[in-house]
């Protein structure tokens, strides 16, 4: 028997003029570094990190689930509306979580959608935030795909979502990392992954708002998996370059979802990438 | 850029098992069927055969009766499914067959797509359709639908090392 470090517990913030109740895990202890999920999908995808000793010795690895998701409610009234996510309303989230958990100034670190934001917020919010690792992120990349497939009453979304999905993960991942990776989709609300997809697939306010980001003040570090054809390494290159001083990393081997669909290979990554992120003893000389 | 077509866009009639026959006319020639055309056809009989065996497989295709055209290099195979099963598979070229979608690709990106490990765009049939070595047309909603059972299918003729994994 083992129980692992990984703790739960509910934070309520106001989004949008109205109260949301967050869950969010947090373990280890020291510099904090707040995760964000992808599209369709939940806190579980950072659970591999969260367990890993030798990280969160220095780092307190927070993630939360974005309204909607996992064990985060929909708002009061979802049962009238359509889920459509938006750059605001997605910052908005992120910032109100730090503040209701009283966080100074921590890393932010974001896979797919949540890459996206980590960049928004890199060019928008810096002030709030010590450094920026941005996985499986870019400017934009419009839809290869008709998101309203997922979304309908005659078929499962969640499975097209996560067949779909599969496409992004690569062959060395692990056979079971590979389906928990695939089951948070299976798992998502209906119209929850649609909603998600409709802001990263049709907002590219990002795209002139890299040259802004002062990453001599938060630094940014992109990383991103061969196999992931939603965000190839050619679209994390050019976001790259579009950002002075931002650095780059190119895994082989993984895909869309690195630290879920194969932890051990994603691991140097991550760790290179805090490596590159101003240490708190920096912070306080 | 959309380089899906939209589902509502080229919906055709529905088919029905057993119609994807070629016409007396235009059988094949064995010894005039090109090495690789030979080997494409035995590799869709083996899925065939493998289809049988796996029985998640049979279950999760058990409402997928529709005919399928797989285009290789301009050649046609026609993979007609009942409930699941690969009742037949076909050799075109035919305009007489109905199919419900079709995946167009060449015998190059077919063989890397059945590798254990493939390269990075050659994993998966959207892969092929991103590196330009694969069309996905007709009734794509009805492969949406079907997206896990139909890519798994596919994937039975990969090397084994994957599929022991």
């Amino acid at each position: 028997m083992s129980i692992e470090p990984i703790t739960g517990r509910y934070v309520t913030v106001t989004v949008g003029g109205a109260p949301r109740r967050i869950y969010f895990e947090e373990a280890g202890q020291g510099r904090p570094v707040i995760c964000l999920h992808t599209a369709g999908a939940d806190t579980r995808q950072w659970r591999h990190l969260m367990n890993d000793a030798e990280i969160t010795a220095s780092n307190r690895l927070i993630a939360f689930d974005m309204p909607w998701h996992g064990k985060s409610l929909p708002p009061e009234g979802f049962e009238t509306q359509e889920y459509l996510l938006t750059t605001e309303a997605y910052i908005e989230t992120v910032l109100a979580v730090i503040d209701g958990l009283g966080l100074d100034r921590p890393v932010l670190a974001g896979c797919s959608m949540g890459g996206r934001i980590a960049l928004q917020i890199a060019a928008l919010h810096p002030e709030k935030f010590s450094g920026f690792i941005a996985i499986e992120a870019s400017d934009f990349q419009p839809a290869w795909y008709d998101i309203d497939w997922f979304h309908r009453p005659d078929a499962h979304g969640g499975e097209m979502g996560a067949a779909l999905v599969s496409a992004n993960i690569s062959p060395y991942a692990p056979n079971s990392e590979r389906w928990n990776t695939l089951w948070m989709f299976m798992q998502s609300g209906p119209g929850v992954f649609r909603g998600d997809l409709s802001f990263y697939t049709r907002d590219d306010s990002l795209i002139p708002r890299l040259p802004t980001i002062d990453t001599r003040a938060t630094p940014v570090h992109i990383i991103v998996g061969a196999y992931d054809l939603t965000c190839t390494p050619e679209d994390a290159e050019r976001t790259a370059k579009a950002i002075p001083g931002a650095t780059l990393a190119v895994m082989d081997e993984l895909g869309h979802f690195p630290m879920s669909e194969h932890p051990e290979g994603f691991r140097p990554f991550f760790v290179d990438a805090l490596e590159k992120m101003p240490s708190p003893a920096a912070k306080a000389a | 850029m959309a380089f899906l077509e939209k589902s509502q866009d080229r919906v055709l009639t529905h088919t029905f098992p057993g119609m994807a026959h070629r016409p007396a006319f235009m059988a094949a020639i064995p010894q005039l069927m090109y090495a690789w055309e030979a080997k494409v056809i035995d590799t869709f009989k083996q899925i065939q055969t493998r289809l049988e065996a796996t029985p998640h497989l049979l279950r999760l295709g058990r409402l997928f009766s529709e005919t399928v055209l797989i285009e290789v290099g301009g050649d046609e195979f026609y993979l007609s499914f009942e409930k699941g099963r690969i009742v037949s598979v076909v050799e075109g070229p035919s305009r007489k067959t109905p199919w419900r979608f079709a995946l167009r690709t060449d015998a190059g990106a077919l063989n890397k797509f059945w590798e254990a490990r493939p390269e990075p765009g050659f994993h998966d049939i959207f892969g092929l359709v991103k590196i330009g070595r694969g069309r996905i047309d007709g009734d794509i909603l009805s492969l949406v639908k079907n997206l896990r059972f139909f890519k798994e299918v596919l994937t039975l003729a990969r090397a084994k090392e994957e599929l022991a994994a």
